[in-house]
């Protein structure tokens, strides 16, 4: 028996130890690369950023469809290229028409100016089909602007990306107005075998190559990749600018949330020195209040703490001060299935029955209302996961997690503890959980 | 034995001013919103020092975009000297003339005209424009009804099989008195409401309804081990059975967060503190409100039932 118990005492330790290690060094022992603290993702609230949500700002106040708002969107990504704002996240949400920009500020940049960001990202575009001057080029080679312009963005009624039955060509077919018919027209007699290239603002986008005169306003532009997904990929994407030049609207920003990285720092290190504390705090309680019980549950609350953790990181949660702070709470929280459990064994204690029994019966006891209380708070954390916003999804993701692996320990990790320390002699002592010898 | 359930009126003293406390703070102060539910820009520039004039800020911006700024001044823990704090000029600008990117553009241009900001000051910038806080707040709403109804249906289910619906009802009661305290600290204090109140409110009524599930369930456990007590001796041993893990529960939650609430207060951390406050309040009022409403309000309601069918039987 007692083998068994200092086998499974150790078990416990290594697997704690080992998700230890594994949180904060990334990996496990190097052999196996594991996300850990370093691989959370911050919240603009912690890392610096911009968090914006931008609206059409239509003529007659009409929302935009989801077409158009997948042009918006190709226009904003393409500036925010040309900026080198690479690490960024925009998307679309037709039901409200907003297009939401979230960009992360990057370590080392110096030029944060969130309001000319978007200010930037939101003007109209300019789209332009340009003649190619072959001695203007950029250091890789594409065409610069020249200013001899073929056609304008309002030029275009229509782009959409298109197969062809026969050969499986991925083609992005445009429909030209009447004025961009002429043009194109007289433009494309002109320039038979050499590029014309599109631009949106001044950035190249494609150049290609015209093979005829195109007098009837449908345009073809013929997409090779390596792959037919690549190139299903690409006409898309290619449509989409096309298209965005025709957008009659601008886009503007009417919810900013903006920080800088330095401001989001000092929060982020005054939060986790406050999360120590509490947690060093709720260790003292619990080991002054329950003795040896407690000293456990408190083993039990680090794990919980790390699992924590490592599951806002394998899950990619994004974590933000709320986020954090449900961390806290939910450790905080979790200590109640200790403490339920632990009132009960001493009361078992108090009557008479022998530690081993006292503690079987103690949890068994207690299960019904650790559930019932770990219900509760997820039946609420569900709710505000769904209704909530940025900053609050990932507080109840957080409370969510703690919860469940607070039930999860408390049940498992305490009960393996406590029941093989307590079988050892040192520990027979029923004064160390926290009652008088009867 | 501690009579707890004797000392109840002054319990229910103390909620009834509470109560008063609410309705007064409404009347005189009335309920803030944050912009985030009624719409406006907040931003805070870092300034060199605290000395700077905030009218002389206010009278820029008026004269900059012609649109009325409240400005004050404020500091925040500097990361990256601990000794030395960020100062912050901090420019409100109400829900009906929130700013564009525009205008905080020239806002920025105009007070560094007039003051030291640094090229690459820290900012920090909060603008919800009024037709997108109105959709925060429906949802708020919405999460707080669908809340409400989901706990009211498990509290029922729960209670249906073991207390007897009448429990249930006093177990949402007491809910209702801990979002009331929580809701006075705010208007008392004029806190602007936002959703870390709503974040906060629906954590302590998850929070909450724990601790009376557990002393009901203890009342129910007594009442076949003492057949022979009288609601009184029932409900007031069971609440001090239970009171140990109660208060135990309690302290543990609030360490967690006063600890967090002290750090943000001192180094003036915003959005922590706005999200712990009502934590605090909510964990305090869900104890107390366990313990010294639900429990004697279920111990009088029995009572009273009890005396009834006595008096039929005795009629009968």
């Amino acid at each position: 028996m007692k083998g068994n118990n200092g086998l499974k005492l150790f078990l416990v330790f290594a697997l704690i130890a080992a998700m230890t290690y594994s949180c904060f060094a990334g990996s496990l022992f190097g052999l196996v690369e594991i996300p850990g603290v370093n691989d959370i993702v911050p919240g603009i609230d912690i890392n610096g950023g911009i968090d914006a949500w931008l609206y059409a700002i239509t003529e007659d106040g009409r929302k935009p469809t989801q077409d158009e708002l997948d042009s918006a969107k190709s226009i904003i990504e393409v500036r925010l290229d040309k900026a080198g704002i690479l690490d960024r996240n925009v998307t679309t949400d037709v039901s409200t028409g907003r297009i939401v920009v979230q960009i992360p500020w990057a370590p080392g940049e110096t030029d944060y100016d969130p309001d000319k960001t978007l200010a930037m990202i939101g003007e109209t575009a300019l789209l332009t089909f340009q003649e190619v001057d072959e001695n203007l080029l950029d250091e890789n080679g594409n065409p610069l602007p020249t200013g001899k312009i073929v056609l304008e963005g309002t030029d275009v009624v229509n782009a959409t990306p298109q197969q062809y039955v026969q050969t499986g060509e991925i083609v992005v077919q445009l429909e030209l107005s009447e004025k961009g018919r002429e043009a194109f027209a007289e433009a494309t007699g002109r320039l038979i075998g050499q590029r014309i290239a599109i631009f949106m603002d001044d950035n190249f986008i494609q150049a290609p190559v015209v093979r005829e005169r195109i007098a009837d306003g449908n345009a073809v532009i013929t997409i090779h990749r390596e792959s037919l997904e690549e190139e299903l990929q690409e006409a898309k994407a290619l449509a989409d600018k096309i298209r965005a030049g025709a957008l009659p609207f601008s886009m503007e920003a009417k919810q900013v949330n903006a920080i800088s990285p330095l401001l989001g720092k000092g929060a982020l290190d005054v939060t986790i020195r406050a999360s120590i504390v509490a947690f060093l705090l709720i260790c003292l309680f619990m080991i002054l209040y329950y003795r040896l019980p407690g000293l456990i549950a408190s083993i039990a609350l680090f794990m919980l703490a790390i699992m924590t953790l490592n599951c806002i990181s394998w899950l990619g949660i994004t974590l933000t001060l709320p986020g954090l702070a449900g961390v806290v709470l939910s450790i905080g929280m979790g200590v109640d299935a200790n403490v339920i459990i632990f009132e009960r064994i001493k009361e078992e204690l108090r009557s008479g029955k022998t530690i081993k029994a006292a503690i079987d019966l103690g949890f068994k006891r207690a299960f019904s209302a650790i559930f019932d209380g770990n219900m509760t708070t997820v039946i609420v954390a569900v709710i505000l996961w769904r209704f909530g916003t940025g900053p609050m999804i990932s507080f109840a993701l957080t409370l969510i997690i703690g919860v469940i692996l607070s039930f999860f320990t408390a049940l498992t990790l305490t009960r393996i503890m406590l029941q093989s320390v307590s079988d050892l002699d040192i520990a027979r002592k029923t004064w160390l959980y926290g009652v008088k010898e009867v | 034995m501690v009579d707890l359930m004797g000392k109840s009126k002054y319990c229910f003293m103390m909620s009834a001013f509470i109560l008063i406390a609410c309705a007064v703070g409404l009347i005189v102060n009335g309920v803030v919103l944050d912009i985030q539910f009624q719409g406006g820009t907040i931003m805070q520039i870092e300034m060199p020092d605290e000395d700077f004039d905030t009218e002389l800020a206010a009278d820029i911006v008026k004269s900059a975009i012609g649109k009325t700024a409240t400005v004050n001044r404020s500091s925040t823990f500097n990361a990256e000297d601990e000794d030395d704090r960020i100062y912050l000029m901090v420019l409100n600008i109400a829900s009906d003339e929130t700013l564009t990117d525009d205008e905080r553009m020239a806002v920025m241009d105009a007070l560094r005209k007039e003051f030291n900001i640094a090229e690459n000051a820290n900012t920090y910038v909060n603008s919800v424009e009024p037709f997108i806080s109105e959709q925060f707040r429906m949802n708020a709403v919405k999460a707080i009804a669908i809340s409400s109804v989901l706990i009211v249906l498990y509290v029922w289910l729960r209670f249906k099989s073991m207390h007897g619906l009448s429990a249930g009802v006093f177990a949402v009661l007491a809910l209702l008195h801990d979002v009331v305290a929580m809701f006075t600290v705010y208007v008392i204090f004029r806190i602007p409401l936002n959703e870390s109140f709503v974040a906060a409110m629906l954590t302590i009524i998850g929070y909450s309804i724990n601790d009376t599930i557990v002393i009901y369930d203890r009342i129910r456990e007594n009442m076949k081990l003492m057949p022979k007590a009288t609601y009184r001796e029932l409900v007031n041993k069971s609440v001090l059975q239970s009171l140990t893990r109660s208060i135990n529960t309690s302290i543990t939650t609030l360490i967690a967060v006063l600890t967090l609430l002290v750090f943000s207060v001192i180094y003036n951390i915003q959005s922590i503190r706005e999200f712990t406050m009502p934590l605090v309040v909510g964990i305090i009022s869900g104890v107390y409100s366990t313990l010294f409403i639900a429990s004697p309000l279920y111990m009088m309601w029995q009572e009273r039932k009890f005396r009834k069918n006595a008096a039929k039987r005795a009629a009968g």
